[in-house]
């Protein structure tokens, strides 16, 4: 496994309130993201991180919640459920297919060879495996976001994915973080 | 695919319920069950063990050396490991936890107002069983053999619902249906129509708030389900009202009981506010079970309400789909004429007929269908005909010796027998004394209507309660629904309690938590202040 990133000195130093060009390069990135403000973030820095001509593949992780989201609902009728579910998931579908055509288009623009999946399960899991169907140089993800700020609550195991990853792994800063603190 | 895994935890769950059965039947667990005071509930030790249990080694082994090939049966045979798994645990919580919470809690000693933790919280074998399984799938997790089987906890508590229709007489539903269709019909346009105004006052978008305005005004996560399509809802605004609902649904099924036992609530009473101000249904039934663990009025008083409500799901689903069109037309109209070429959401298009007959809950069908089969006196013994029942119990008065008035209890009576003003009272009570037991229906009511004049004394009012007692009886086999509504629900609520996910509740947040939240605690408050201060208005006992 060849790791391609060098650091460049220069761009190392922190510009508060500017956006930093991308401190990483890399021919082959898996990128996690799920269209969350933190994973658009992430979804930024892998674009720069990853060299023209470079592979960045995106996965999508449908979280796990997802399973028991009709909950203790018992009163509809079964077709209602199987409505509502198949309904559900041609509109997860939906969501995911935008947030991948997004990513896919300014992975074009900038001459990167783009390949995508989605999973369903532990998002460390799914990170790990995925990690290892391929030889990757890193695994890109956004941080969890700030406390305060909206979002789903489906949080990636930090702890489980590190002990797990065999590549080196690049948290992205979440948005929301820098936002706090100029505040 | 095959869905039926080859796993021996079944077999194993069979073996421990026939070892459950047996050793309750050699009496070596006497001494337990004295602890725990449920001496009552022995024989029902014995044979729902070995009858389950049989059941569990039969299923178990043919998992273990069956051949499964996919198809009906194979799906059939994969989900009955899960029922047992949940029957199984609602068995240990019924029998072995919830009596030993009770004594636990008496040995606390009275806390609130003279009563015991227990008591005022609810903990009985319902809310132990809900906790139970909500505690056991967001630590342990379901095992994998029994997925399946939890899912089929709903069938368990449709198939309560229907059979709670043979407990109700005609006048009752009459009663309950008028006060339920007045309180449902206000809190759930109000509530639906608050959210909605809510929603736009904070710029909510059309699908978040059309979905959220179902769940809270409705029947919880069932109404959001069957609304979400209809709004085109996103998957993120269902995560959020559905995380919102449960939420809040935990948390009534805790306060709802505590609060009305604080107040000295009838069930009656109790049972309306709980069928109106709770937003899932599921809980409405843990509530009221919980606030009367030991009779079934509270929940037969807040099903009818409960069901009322889920006959207005069409309704509103209808209602959110022309609103939801009207909306978005608006919306789309107004940014087309800005932005000539701009991309417009189609809106669906509303059959109003295909709305109504999807929606409609079928499991409400059989529950109509077994009440008036009770009214034709189908579950009468011989002999007894539709006209002899009276409040869903049937006369006889062919008493055993012992049940006959005694000679103190004669004397009770002849002590007051000049204090009966009307003929038709003095008569039956004469009839009364002469006979040690009520002759007639007539002499029923009569003396029914003695009682309530006055006239008696506190011991003659007794003796004369004690006598009207026994000759009226239930039909044997609705005395048997009885008993298997209560495990139905207490099998269905556990397997409810294990498909409540944290990871779920904790998708509430943000608008629709605080929209919810408004309008649930107006919900709730508002409906108890209606029953309490119009309680007579809608013909409910207070006490």
């Amino acid at each position: 496994m060849s790791v391609k990133a060098e650091r460049r000195a220069a761009d190392m130093a922190p510009q508060p309130g500017r956006d930093r060009p991308s401190a990483l390069r890399a021919s082959s990135v898996l990128l996690a993201s799920h269209d969350t403000e933190g994973s658009r973030a992430a979804e930024r820095a892998a674009l720069d991180a990853v060299v023209p001509g470079g592979r960045l593949h995106h996965l999508v992780i449908v979280p796990e919640f997802w399973r028991s989201i009709t909950g203790d609902g018992w009163r509809i009728n079964a077709s209602t459920e199987h409505a509502f579910c198949d309904y559900l998931e041609a509109q997860i579908e939906r969501e995911i297919l935008e947030h991948l055509n997004r990513v896919n288009a300014q992975a074009r623009a900038r001459g990167i060879h783009y390949s995508a999946s989605s999973e369903h399960g532990r998002l460390a899991d799914c990170v790990v495996a995925a990690s290892e169907k391929a030889d990757y140089d890193l695994v890109m993800i956004g941080a969890p976001r700030p406390k305060g700020e909206p979002g789903l609550r489906s949080r990636l195991d930090l702890d489980r994915l590190t002990r797990a990853l065999r590549i080196p792994l690049v948290v992205v800063p979440h948005p929301g973080a820098s936002r706090k603190r100029s505040r | 695919m095959v869905y039926t895994k080859r796993h021996i935890a079944v077999l194993i769950m069979g073996l421990a319920l026939l070892a459950l059965g047996y050793c309750t039947e050699l009496g070596l667990l006497d001494d337990v069950i004295k602890y725990l005071g449920t001496s009552r509930s022995k024989p029902a030790m014995i044979t729902l063990p070995y009858t389950f249990g049989a059941i569990g080694v039969v299923i178990g082994l043919w998992q273990l050396i069956g051949l499964h090939r996919p198809g009906g049966l194979d799906y059939i045979n994969s989900a009955l490991g899960g029922a047992l798994f949940i029957l199984f645990v609602a068995m240990l919580i019924r029998w072995f936890l919830d009596p030993l919470v009770a004594v636990w809690s008496r040995a606390v000693g009275p806390v609130f107002g003279g009563k015991y933790i227990h008591d005022v919280f609810g903990l009985n074998y319902i809310v132990l069983g809900i906790v139970a399984g909500i505690l056991l799938v967001n630590t342990v997790g379901i095992p994998s053999w029994a997925q399946n089987g939890v899912r089929l906890s709903r069938l368990g508590l449709k198939t309560g619902v229907v059979l709670l229709g043979t407990l109700y007489f005609l006048q009752e539903i009459l009663h309950l249906g008028t006060a339920s269709f007045t309180l449902i019909g206000i809190f759930v346009l109000g509530s639906v129509g608050l959210v909605l105004w809510m929603g736009r006052l904070m710029t909510v978008s059309n699908s978040m708030g059309g979905v959220l305005s179902a769940g809270v005004g409705v029947c919880g996560v069932s109404a959001a389900v069957a609304a979400a399509p209809v709004v085109q809802a996103k998957s993120a605004e269902i995560a959020y009202t559905i995380g919102t609902i449960l939420l809040w649904g935990v948390g009534c099924m805790f306060v709802f009981p505590t609060v009305g036992k604080l107040l000295h609530m009838s069930p009656e009473a109790f049972g309306a506010w709980a069928g109106t101000g709770i937003l899932n249904s599921a809980q409405v039934a843990g509530a009221a079970l919980a606030f009367q663990p030991d009779g079934i009025e509270t929940l037969k008083v807040a099903e009818i309400f409960n069901i009322t409500r889920i006959l207005f799901l069409p309704l509103i689903v209808v209602w959110l789909a022309v609103w939801y069109v009207r909306r978005e037309t608006a919306v789309n109209g107004a940014a087309q004429a800005q932005s000539v070429g701009a991309m417009a959401v189609s809106a669906p298009r509303v059959s109003v007929g295909r709305v109504i007959v999807d929606k409609f809950p079928l499991f409400v069908l059989g529950f109509i269908f077994m009440f008036l089969l009770n009214l034709t006196g189908v579950f009468l013994p011989k002999g007894v005909s539709a006209n002899d029942l009276w409040k869903g119990q049937y006369f006889d008065n062919n008493l055993k010796a012992d049940r006959l008035l005694k000679d103190k209890d004669v004397d009770a009576l002849r002590a007051v027998a000049d204090k009966a003003k009307r003929s038709d009272h003095k008569a039956a009570l004469e009839r009364l004394i002469a006979n040690k037991k009520v002759m007639s229906v007539s002499d029923y009511h009569a003396l029914d209507g003695l009682s309530a004049s006055g006239a008696l004394s506190k011991e003659a009012k007794a003796v004369v309660s004690g006598a009207r007692r026994s000759v009226m009886h239930t039909p044997k086999i609705v005395g048997w629904f009885r008993d298997w509504i209560v495990w139905l629900f207490a099998f269905g609520l556990t397997g409810l309690g294990m498909q409540i996910t944290i990871a779920s509740l904790k998708q509430a947040g943000g608008q629709p938590l605080v929209i919810g939240g408004v309008v649930g605690t107006i919900k709730a408050v508002g409906s108890l202040i209606v029953v309490i201060v119009f309680a007579g208005l809608l013909g409910l006992s207070t006490l």
